[in-house]
């Protein structure tokens, strides 16, 4: 009885701000009901919000946006993350300096690092289209205005954000590996390459799987920084799931319809994040 | 008993002193606009009411791209931040149907405010709802419209005018119509100018909030693109995306390809200003409320910029830009605010409003004689206002608005689909719309 005295107002506080928003937004998005409009009748419209949802090819666009998106960061920023990790974990002269040097991105405002890189990938004057074409003959190209560039545009900044985030926790797996393992593999004569598929990796892996599950989360809700640099565009390009939803939702105030798409989006994330836990559990369990 | 004395005299004095806050508080009014040049001569302007009145004037501006996302959430849930509201045209269906603006006829009638005193377009734009109606929620503040500007130091130079009539039969000057405005927007795109690189003309594209489609209209409207059947409302279908607003959207998007610079695929207001006055570009399209602060530019200002108004196609027509100001209906001041709006409406006051960089609306100051020669912008701006042709102002109009944002956005700028498909799918969402909102 005391216990519940104690964790009462945690439970009512998690009600409060998570449980009946959830249900509420679940009522929501079976209604024509719009945020903006308090004296407007609310009609129950039944599945017509999820109908329309599920079949608007534009929703399918903003998906394939996420997903490519998503995947494509979490690629490279793991990539390039757990490759960083290594060359900090070798204690080399300044790597100290060099850690804080490398973290500061990550320590920025996502809007701030939006508005900047628009001025990094300025077609004219931005240093991004100068380095470019020192190297090759590019000529004047946008990398936030043409279609086939704009997605890499995004991914690009985001992996300069959160590359140093991946690198921090991976960080935690060379360094919690005893060297005696490494000695004995040294005994036993095995190549460096033997050394990092049979040690390193193994036991970095569940690292690398909790920075992919926090990356990919994060990402799916990625907003902030997209909206600065593209606004979604050009067209509706780099136009992600959460941007439209922002649209959706509060811009064109179709409160019901919004709630839908946000329940579709929450079903996917969670889905796909219990499945992705549940294959990170039995990695750590092996 | 003298510190009794002391700490009650202090008590007294602080009692005075709050007090004295609180009626200070009591006489000020706020009154929210779009950041921008306009705004700043607003509130200079408002100092005459101040000295006049007593009331103490606040001013929430705020930029353009979070302007209507801003003071829309304010206004749906009821925010007193506000006192006057100097907000977009569109918004004045929304403003009286869900109630956020106070109707003014019975003040006007009071006050003998008439709106004859107004330019017709602007009072029809900016104050009635329904649209045509004499129900008025809102005076004529600020009148706009879509215009360009162009170097004219660029323009007069001998050379590029006799390549320019070799090239294509005809004057470099100003142009007449859309075919004139691409022609000079090639002639120009690329060419070497003083040792640089410049480009054609800068239009909207931008995507988040109404660029594109204020930009898009600019050509729309010269097609004689109409938004309904002018006999069945809300019928779209073969006028919204009829032969001719196809041409249209299609010419449009051979001007962003043909003749904007690199790169300017998320352009509105600010990004013309600043490819204009870093002499980038020979032309930009923009509101006419910025031509004062061009014409007094460093470095374009003066002889080196001309004026001229939307060119014509199949007729003469320009978008309207422009706001009229409200009283919200959530103030505790409404009085106030309406002592400021029969101030405001004053012939005098506009006149100063005009000449202080305001775009006055009443006739007092736009049917004088000397008008057209107040500023080298003035007849551009009285012919720009006789055509003027405004986005819908359904209180839906911003579910209306991003639907055209995205379906012209992935035309113009992303290359995706036909005119056609893009319009068709622009009826097909705007049908949505109306039906969601029970007008089909």
């Amino acid at each position: 009885m005391v216990a519940w005295i104690f964790i009462l107002p945690t439970i009512l506080l998690l009600l409060a701000i998570n449980i009946f928003p959830l249900i509420w937004a679940i009522v929501l998005s079976f209604t024509n009901y719009r945020a903006n409009q308090p004296g407007r009748e609310v009609k129950w419209v039944g599945t017509r919000n999820y109908e329309r949802l599920l079949s608007s090819e534009d929703i399918w666009g903003y998906l394939q946006a996420t997903a490519h998106f998503v995947c494509w960061s979490m690629f490279f920023q793991v990539l390039l993350g757990f490759g960083l990790a290594l060359l900090i974990n070798r204690q080399f002269k300044g790597h100290a300096t060099w850690t804080t040097l490398i973290l500061l991105p990550m320590m920025l405002s996502p809007a701030v690092v939006g508005t900047f890189w628009t001025y990094i990938y300025q077609p004219q004057a931005g240093i991004f289209n100068y380095i470019i074409n020192f190297f090759i003959d590019a000529g004047t190209f946008s990398m936030i205005g043409e279609v086939a560039l704009a997605p890499w545009a995004i991914v690009m900044v985001d992996t300069w954000m959160w590359t140093p985030y991946v690198m921090l926790i991976c960080l935690a797996g060379p360094r919690s590996i005893p060297d005696y393992l490494y000695e004995a593999a040294e005994v036993d004569r095995a190549s460096k390459l033997r050394q990092f598929w049979s040690i390193t990796l193994p036991m970095v892996l569940p690292f690398l799987m909790l920075a992919v599950l926090f990356r990919g989360i994060e990402n799916f809700k990625m907003f902030d920084m997209v909206v600065e640099l593209t606004s979604g565009g050009p067209g509706s390009t780099t136009e992600l799931a959460s941007i439209n939803l922002k649209r959706e939702a509060f811009e064109k105030w179709r409160t019901g319809y919004s709630s839908a798409f946000a329940i579709l989006l929450f079903l996917t994330v969670f889905g796909l994040g219990n499945i992705y836990v549940k294959f990170l559990n039995k990695v750590k369990e092996r | 008993m003298k510190a009794f004395t002391t700490a009650v005299a202090a008590g007294v004095l602080a009692v005075a002193a709050s007090a004295g806050t609180a009626q200070a508080q009591d006489k000020e009014l706020t009154l929210c606009w779009a950041a921008w040049d306009p705004a700043n001569a607003l509130a200079e302007l408002s100092k005459d009411f101040t000295a006049e009145s007593g009331i103490e004037m606040n001013f929430e501006f705020v930029p353009w791209t979070n302007f209507a996302d801003r003071m829309l959430n304010e206004l749906n849930s009821g925010g007193k931040l506000c006192d006057l509201m100097i907000g977009d045209s569109q918004w004045i269906g929304g403003g009286a149907t869900y109630g956020h603006y106070v109707r003014l006829n019975d003040f006007f009638d009071a006050n003998d405010i008439s709106m004859d005193d107004f330019l017709p377009a602007t009072v029809y734009a900016y104050s009635t709802w329904p649209k045509g109606a004499p129900e008025y929620w809102a005076l004529p503040a600020m009148g706009d419209a879509l215009g360009w500007v162009y170097r004219k130091d660029w323009f007069a130079r001998p050379e590029l005018q006799e390549e320019f009539k070799s090239t294509y039969g005809y004057d470099l000057a100003p142009p007449e119509n859309w075919n004139q405005l691409m022609d000079i927007g090639k002639f120009f795109q690329g060419r070497e100018i003083d040792g640089k690189t410049v480009y054609g003309m800068a239009i909207y594209t931008e995507r988040g909030s109404e660029g594109i489609t204020m930009g898009a209209t600019s050509a729309l409207y010269p097609w004689g693109f109409e938004y309904q059947n002018p006999d069945k409302p809300y019928d779209m279908q073969g006028y919204v995306n009829s032969p001719a607003a196809v041409e249209a959207l299609e010419f449009y998007k051979e001007l962003y390809e043909c003749c904007s610079p690199p790169g300017h695929s998320d352009s509105y207001m600010v990004a013309n200003l600043d490819v204009y006055k870093s002499g980038q570009v020979a032309m930009q399209m923009n509101w006419f409320a910025f031509f004062p602060g061009i014409a007094k530019d460093e470095d374009v200002g003066g002889d080196k910029s001309g004026f001229f108004v939307n060119p014509s196609q199949k007729i003469a027509a320009s978008t309207l830009g422009g706001q009229g100001i409200s009283v919200v209906s959530y103030s505790d001041k409404q009085d106030m605010a309406l002592e400021y709006i029969k101030w405001f409406a004053n012939p005098e006051v506009q006149k100063k409003w005009w000449s202080l960089g305001g775009y006055s609306c009443h006739v007092a100051v736009l049917d004088d004689p000397n008008f057209a020669s107040t500023a080298p912008f003035a007849a551009d701006f009285l012919k720009a206002m006789s055509g003027v042709k405004d986005f819908w102002q359904e209180p839906t109009y911003a579910e209306l608005l991003q639907s055209m944002q995205k379906r012209i956005h992935d035309y113009v700028v992303a290359d995706q689909g036909t005119a056609q498909e893009a319009l068709d799918k622009l009826v097909d969402d705007w049908t949505i719309v109306f039906e969601d909102d029970g007008k089909l």
